[in-house]
């Protein structure tokens, strides 16, 4: 059994043959689908998107397009990864239908270190949930969930040296968020 | 001393060496600075990977299960209103043939038996109410195949109409018959799932 079968094995026991239950249309194993890897999939939208409604739209919209694709699943890596890859482009195609946050970083970039900033001492939630969502995004799919900079390019329409910069620049708030900055 | 940036920093963490990565080692080596910082960016990661499981306050199944339902009960009138479109454009071509003035009887008597047998196929089909039934995933993709495939027949019926008598007849006879093949391998593949699951 390779890794990413354990990671299913985890999620859902008897993956297989769920899966081919789901693929003919058994509803009950379309619903053990969801229960398998909705704490998962909510858990990267909520991290991604701004707020829990955005997320739980994900959420659904997600498992709608695992219950309508799961006959194209070629099984070729894990049902999580499959599960995962779609929820990531309906997270980031949330964003970029509101792109309501990104002015706050621009706003940033111009005043440079903020006074609060040093004086904050964010816990790391706060700090993260303080990224503009681009740059959250790439943090937390580069970071957490092991995507490279091409496969997050990818998703994103964007270059890979883009998802590095943004991966760079959010680690540089995060660090003087948390009060990590050193003087050397 | 200029340290190294954060790009640099993350570049080490990647897989491949990028160029500048082996400057970079050879720096790290004589920086206690930069170790301590690409350290805390280890951690910070860490951290971040240790964050809890945020799950949604909402169960959404329901709205998932009412969409998926939606979509398939008009999956299913898609299909049955191309078996019902078949069927109208199998009365419309008997009232047509049945004018035909001119045109070869032999021709015309085997597009009655091909419509006949279409006809009598698709009966049979419909007695397996196959919208209702549930396939594995290799029996659903055949039928679905064969159903896309009668449904370009159909199409091509229609379009058959509007032909000259001669080309039309040999069309029609040439279309009836493949729709036969395709409906009588959608029966069979029906049928044989049916005595496979021991209905």
């Amino acid at each position: 059994m390779t890794g990413t079968r354990v990671m299913d094995s985890y999620l859902l026991a008897n993956a297989d043959s769920v899966v081919a239950r789901a693929r003919a249309g058994d509803e009950t194993a379309l619903e053990e689908l969801y229960r398998a890897f909705e704490a998962p999939v909510y858990n990267l939208a909520r991290r991604i998107c701004r707020t829990t409604e955005d997320a739980e739209d994900v959420l659904q919209e997600t498992f709608f397009e695992v219950c309508r694709s799961i006959g194209r699943y070629r099984e070729e890596g894990s049902l999580w990864g499959w599960v995962r890859t779609i929820a990531a482009s309906k997270a980031l195609m949330r964003l970029r239908r509101n792109k309501y946050r990104e002015t706050d970083e621009l706003q940033d970039d111009v005043m440079g270190h903020r006074r609060e900033d040093t004086a904050l001492r964010m816990d790391l939630e706060a700090a993260l949930e303080r990224l503009s969502e681009t740059a959250r995004a790439v943090v937390w799919l580069h970071d957490v969930e092991g995507y490279t900079h091409d496969e997050i390019a990818n998703m994103m329409g964007k270059t890979p040296s883009f998802s590095k910069s943004q991966l760079a620049r959010a680690h540089r708030r995060l660090r003087r968020w948390l009060g990590e900055e050193v003087e050397v | 001393m200029t340290h190294l940036s954060m790009e640099a920093l993350l570049s080490l963490r990647e897989a491949g060496l990028e160029p500048g990565d082996a400057a970079a080692r050879e720096h790290l080596d004589g920086c206690p600075g930069c170790r301590a910082e690409l350290e805390r960016l280890h951690q910070r990661v860490a951290r971040l990977k240790a964050l809890p499981t945020l799950r949604p306050a909402r169960d959404r199944w329901p709205q998932v299960a009412a969409r998926v339902r939606q979509e398939r009960r008009a999956r299913r009138q898609r299909a049955g209103g191309l078996i019902g479109l078949a069927a109208a454009a199998s009365i419309a071509l008997g009232v047509a043939l049945g004018g035909t003035r001119g045109g070869s009887p032999a021709g015309e008597q085997e597009i009655r038996l091909a419509m006949a047998r279409s006809q009598a196929l698709e009966s049979a089909l419909n007695q397996f109410h196959p919208e209702d039934r549930v396939l594995d995933g290799r029996t659903a993709g055949i039928a679905q195949e064969l159903e896309d495939r009668i449904a370009r027949v159909d199409r091509e019926l229609e379009l058959t109409e509007l032909l000259d008598r001669r080309p039309r007849d040999e069309q029609l006879l040439k279309l009836w018959r493949e729709r036969v093949g395709l409906l009588d391998a959608l029966v069979d593949v029906h049928v044989t799932h049916a005595s496979n699951v021991g209905l």
